[in-house]
């Protein structure tokens, strides 16, 4: 590797910017090709070049990380600013079912029988599973923490179980989440309740998912050594992100589980 | 020779008779020079013997240098075969996928004229 005299990372040309977009073509018309011709073929095919272009893309910046040794200190400034921006959007993302939600329930129309929960829906207990999901991110939470100490005073061993508690937690939660689906006595079609109770919870469990996702791949990179005491922003990404997915379950559980019931 | 146990290096190393007659942590009376450490006999050290502990090798040193090589191949490409696989594939399938796109978009509106 050529002499570097700056601090900066000048990123080489990559082929996922333009893979990528052409994956989200491929969706977009895909869809429409399913909704029309009812084939799925081009669908599949945008969905499965976007997983390769995702696994390759994230695979190079963990090579220019953690190989090439391009994530200099100004670097990882750079890439905690990114991280936050995008938790920040993340926020507004659901600050806007919030919204919606205390829009149809502070002033419920006479079409919902003009109260909330609207006349006919039985909304789910918040003290049976839901309290019990809540202990269980709530427990993810400090095991995350745990495993964070742990990188920092390189306890190899502790971070790895602490991190796949961590892990089982999430899966856990899913599991959970995907029972009170399964037995819940409404559907997102019930009226204004159950759209905003599923779109809500439902983008909720998507991130949950995807934190899950983002803190397996930590476990693996851990495993493979890549962490160090004092370099291992991918662990701190992750931490944020399931930090910040825990926060929002508080919002909906006080919210539209216990307040709104 | 006679041994004295070295509190610099943990070990038993080789002093003169002399030292016999001065014993460990007081100041011998006549100032004698320890002869320089001999290796011929090897010793295992800690650091050399595999840890049971290590379930999986740390590779990041070998994957560093591998990455580094000023070879001028880009990074999607430098751990060879493998990528290039993975390259080809992703390029055939988005090309190929966009190109079927275009048709699929095309020939319905042909068919209307």
């Amino acid at each position: 590797m050529p002499t570097q005299t700056h601090t900066y990372h000048i990123v080489e040309q990559s082929p996922w910017p333009i893979t990528g977009a052409m994956s989200a073509l491929l969706m977009t018309s895909g869809l429409a090709v399913w909704f029309h011709y009812n084939s799925t073929t081009l669908i599949v095919t945008g969905l499965l070049s976007l997983l390769l272009t995702m696994y390759q893309w994230w695979r190079d910046i963990m090579r220019e990380g953690t190989f090439q040794g391009h994530h200099t200190l100004f670097v990882q400034k750079g890439l905690r600013y990114g991280m936050i921006l995008f938790i920040v959007s993340e926020v507004f993302f659901f600050i806007g079912f919030f919204w919606a939600f205390y829009h149809s329930s502070l002033s419920p129309t006479p079409e919902i029988g003009g109260q909330w929960p609207p006349t006919g829906v039985f909304p789910l207990d918040p003290f049976e599973v839901p309290l019990l999901n809540t202990t269980v991110l709530l427990a993810s939470g400090v095991t995350v923490t745990w495993a964070h100490h742990s990188i920092m005073e390189g306890k190899r061993k502790s971070a790895l179980f602490s991190l796949l508690l961590t892990i089982t937690l999430g899966l856990y939660f899913t599991a959970l989440q995907a029972m009170e689906y399964y037995e819940a006595p409404f559907t997102i079609s019930d009226n204004v309740y159950g759209t905003t109770f599923f779109v809500a919870t439902g983008f909720h469990g998507l991130h949950v998912i995807i934190g899950s996702s983002f803190l397996i791949v930590c476990l693996l990179r851990q495993i493979l050594h890549h962490f160090t005491m004092d370099h291992h922003f991918g662990f701190e990404a992750a931490a944020w992100y399931w930090h910040f997915v825990d926060v929002v379950w508080l919002f909906l559980f006080t919210s539209i589980y216990w307040w709104g019931t | 020779m006679y041994y004295k146990f070295s509190g610099f290096t943990q070990r038993l190393v080789g002093v003169p008779a002399s030292v016999a007659y001065t014993p460990q942590g007081l100041k011998p009376a006549v100032h004698t020079e320890l002869p320089p450490l001999t290796f011929e006999t090897k010793t295992a050290s800690v650091e050399s013997q595999p840890s049971p502990k290590v379930w999986i090798k740390n590779t990041v040193p070998e994957l560093q240098k591998l990455f580094q090589k000023p070879d001028g191949v880009p990074v999607y490409l430098k751990r060879g075969l493998p990528d290039q696989l993975l390259y080809r594939t992703t390029m055939a399938l988005t090309i190929g996928g966009t190109i079927y796109c275009l048709i699929a978009l095309f020939m319905p509106r042909q068919a209307k004229k």
